[in-house]
């Protein structure tokens, strides 16, 4: 009967920690990230096919990986290859899109805001 | 209310399927609860598949279809269901031997954590509705999407052009999900958080109710307040993973061939393959969950053949193949679905790439003693308890309290403990010859493999150890199902 309180005492400490580390009320309006990014790629999947395979650029390194996933995400069934070479590119940019340099061969055709931008390759029609 | 017909469509479908396993018996309390919970999952299973298939054979009136699957459940549920009687024998406390406060303390607790769990659940995924965490969105609702939104170009999904997407998993929870959005007409983030949660709570009951009919309350509530207070069991039930749905099919298995074996082990005279088959498809509903279910299938699969062998008189082939036969009749059907979609539809998976590579990682003693380690830490760690791992407390309890003599459904208890042994050492081995850096494929995925594992060890634990009924001076008692 001890072994069986000690095991209820040891399970209601984890409780408390399922509660403490339960999401509050308050933090709830703040929306999570793929709710924004689906919102953030609003406008640009309106401007694209509505599938098929389009190209993607966005900030160089693995932390910015997560950005091309919830771009899949927002897209979808558009396939996004991540790679520049396809008549149509997204762009997804986190910090600076203003100062950044357009990538080699693309230009640039909608600038939507908020770092999201589509390009064309410049040799495409 | 369209979201309502389709809970209840699939709670129909689920209720009925797991009616065709059952004998014509008056449901009791605990019974009834175990067979609502399975008709969850199964259903899920029948949402899914017929989901699958009406894309392949570009059936567009899903609905037609979902009530024609439904007119042919009720034709077998009136028709093939089975009128033997099932004898179980089961522990079953006289209340009077429970002392008063143990079992008042039991139900306070028991009652608080599953409040507390509800409450955690319902908060994560009001503030997750996509899923908490990245394979939510960048996997199993990513293929629910390409599923939906793709219309006949649903492949699209499924392409090479996407390997971190992992093309290869296969499709019980998108399809499933897919399946709902097609009846509601939109990608409402409301289903796949549903299905997380009902999976979540389903497990928890299934692990109750089975533990309940096999056990007793008092290690049905032992066991519940166990599982329920695993905060990564609560984390990952509402991140919209599918690990607890994996979860759910390998305890669905398991729980359903300890019935088995303890009815045939009670009353060997009867035939009846109905819980066999059950936790055939059970098990092939792990597999159409995720790639690790397949392994867990070949593991139940393989430990079967371990103990029907073992148990049984050599030269006796007619009884050793009535206590497999179902069992792989009913994987069957859903294993051709999976080798289709692994053979038709998804890229080659990326485990056996570059078969050079894998026989270097396979002599190199470094990456067995990594695993090691990480395994021994992952076992103290793995349920993100506070202060005292659960796993540790249950060892103390397996001390203090002592070992069941002579455990009911022990044949169905080893077939199962070593299918569990076996799908860990599949684990192992691949990670072994995991194509990525091995710390990192450990560092994000262990916790959940152990996970997977992790209600129905709860349930073998509590089935072995001599504790509720023995501790309360219950004893055991024979229930007979009549038809």
């Amino acid at each position: 009967m001890i072994a069986t309180v000690i095991f209820l005492l040891c399970c209601l400490l984890s409780t408390a920690r399922i509660l403490s580390e339960a999401p509050r009320p308050s933090s709830l309006a703040t929306g999570d990230i793929a709710q924004r990014s689906d919102q953030r790629f609003a406008a640009v999947k309106a401007a694209l096919p509505q599938r098929g395979v389009v190209g993607y650029v966005g900030d160089p390194g693995i932390p910015a990986l997560g950005d091309y996933y919830l771009a899949q995400y927002a897209l979808a069934p558009l396939v996004l290859d991540h790679s520049p070479n396809h008549s149509l590119v997204v762009g997804n940019f986190m910090t600076s899109p203003t100062s950044r340099e357009l990538p080699a061969g693309l230009r640039l055709v909608t600038d939507f805001g908020d770092g999201v931008m589509l390009f064309a390759a410049k040799d495409a029609r | 209310m369209a979201l309502a017909l389709s809970a209840i469509l699939l709670l129909s479908c689920g209720w009925l399927l797991v009616g065709l396993g059952w004998s014509r018996q008056a449901p009791l309390a605990s019974d009834l609860l175990l067979r609502v919970c399975l008709s969850v999952g199964f259903g899920l299973g029948i949402f899914s598949a017929v989901f699958f298939l009406s894309l392949l054979f570009h059936f567009t009136r899903l609905m037609l279809v979902d009530l024609a699957v439904l007119a042919l459940l009720l034709a077998g549920f009136f028709v093939l269901r089975t009128s033997t009687a099932i004898t179980i024998v089961h522990g079953a406390e006289k209340e009077g031997n429970v002392p008063a406060w143990l079992h008042r303390a039991l139900t306070a607790a028991f009652a608080l954590v599953l409040f507390a769990a509800l409450y955690a659940a319902i908060m994560r995924t009001l503030a997750h509705p996509h899923g908490d965490g990245w394979d939510a969105f960048s996997i199993w609702n990513l293929h629910a999407r390409f599923l939906f939104r793709g219309g006949i170009h649903w492949r699209d999904g499924f392409t090479p052009l996407l390997p971190w997407s992992h093309p290869d998993y296969p499709l019980l929870l998108p399809a499933a999900v897919a399946h709902f959005w097609t009846h509601l007409g939109n990608d409402a983030t409301a289903v796949p958080a549903l299905i997380s949660f009902l999976f979540t709570f389903s497990t928890a009951g299934l692990l109750y109710s089975a533990l309940s009919i096999l056990g007793g309350r008092v290690p049905a509530m032992l066991g519940g307040i166990a599982l329920l207070s695993t905060p990564s069991f609560i984390e990952q039930g509402t991140s919209q993973y599918a690990d607890v749905p994996l979860s759910f099919f390998i305890l669905a298995t398991i729980a359903l061939l300890c019935l088995n074996d303890n009815r045939e082990q009670n009353d060997p005279s009867h035939r009846y393959p109905g819980f066999l088959a059950l936790a055939g498809l059970a098990a092939a509903g792990a597999a159409w969950t995720k790639n690790e279910g397949l392994l867990f299938l070949c593991a139940i699969v393989a430990a079967r053949l371990v103990g029907v062998v073992r148990e049984n008189s050599f030269g006796n082939w007619m009884a050793r193949a009535r206590q497999v036969v179902p069992l792989l009749a009913a994987m069957a059907p859903v294993l051709l679905l999976i080798a289709y979609f692994k053979h038709s539809i998804a890229p080659p998976g990326d485990l056996f790439s570059d078969p050079a590579a894998t026989f270097h990682k396979l002599v190199d003693p470094a990456r067995y003693w990594a695993i090691i380690k990480w395994y021994v830490k992952g076992f103290f760690r793995f349920g993100h308890w506070l202060l005292i791992p659960g796993t540790l407390v249950m060892i103390g309890f397996y001390f203090a309290a002592g070992k069941e003599a002579d455990p009911k459904s022990q044949a169905g208890i080893r077939t199962s403990v070593l299918a569990l042994i076996l799908t860990l050492i599949g684990y192992f081995a691949v990670y072994l010859i995991t194509p990525y850096d091995i710390y990192w494929h450990l560092r994000f995925s262990l916790t959940r493999l152990f996970l997977q594992v992790w209600p129905s060890s709860i349930f073998l634990f509590f089935l072995c150890i001599k504790n509720g009924n023995d501790m309360c001076g219950a004893d055991t008692a024979v229930r007979e199902f009549e038809p």
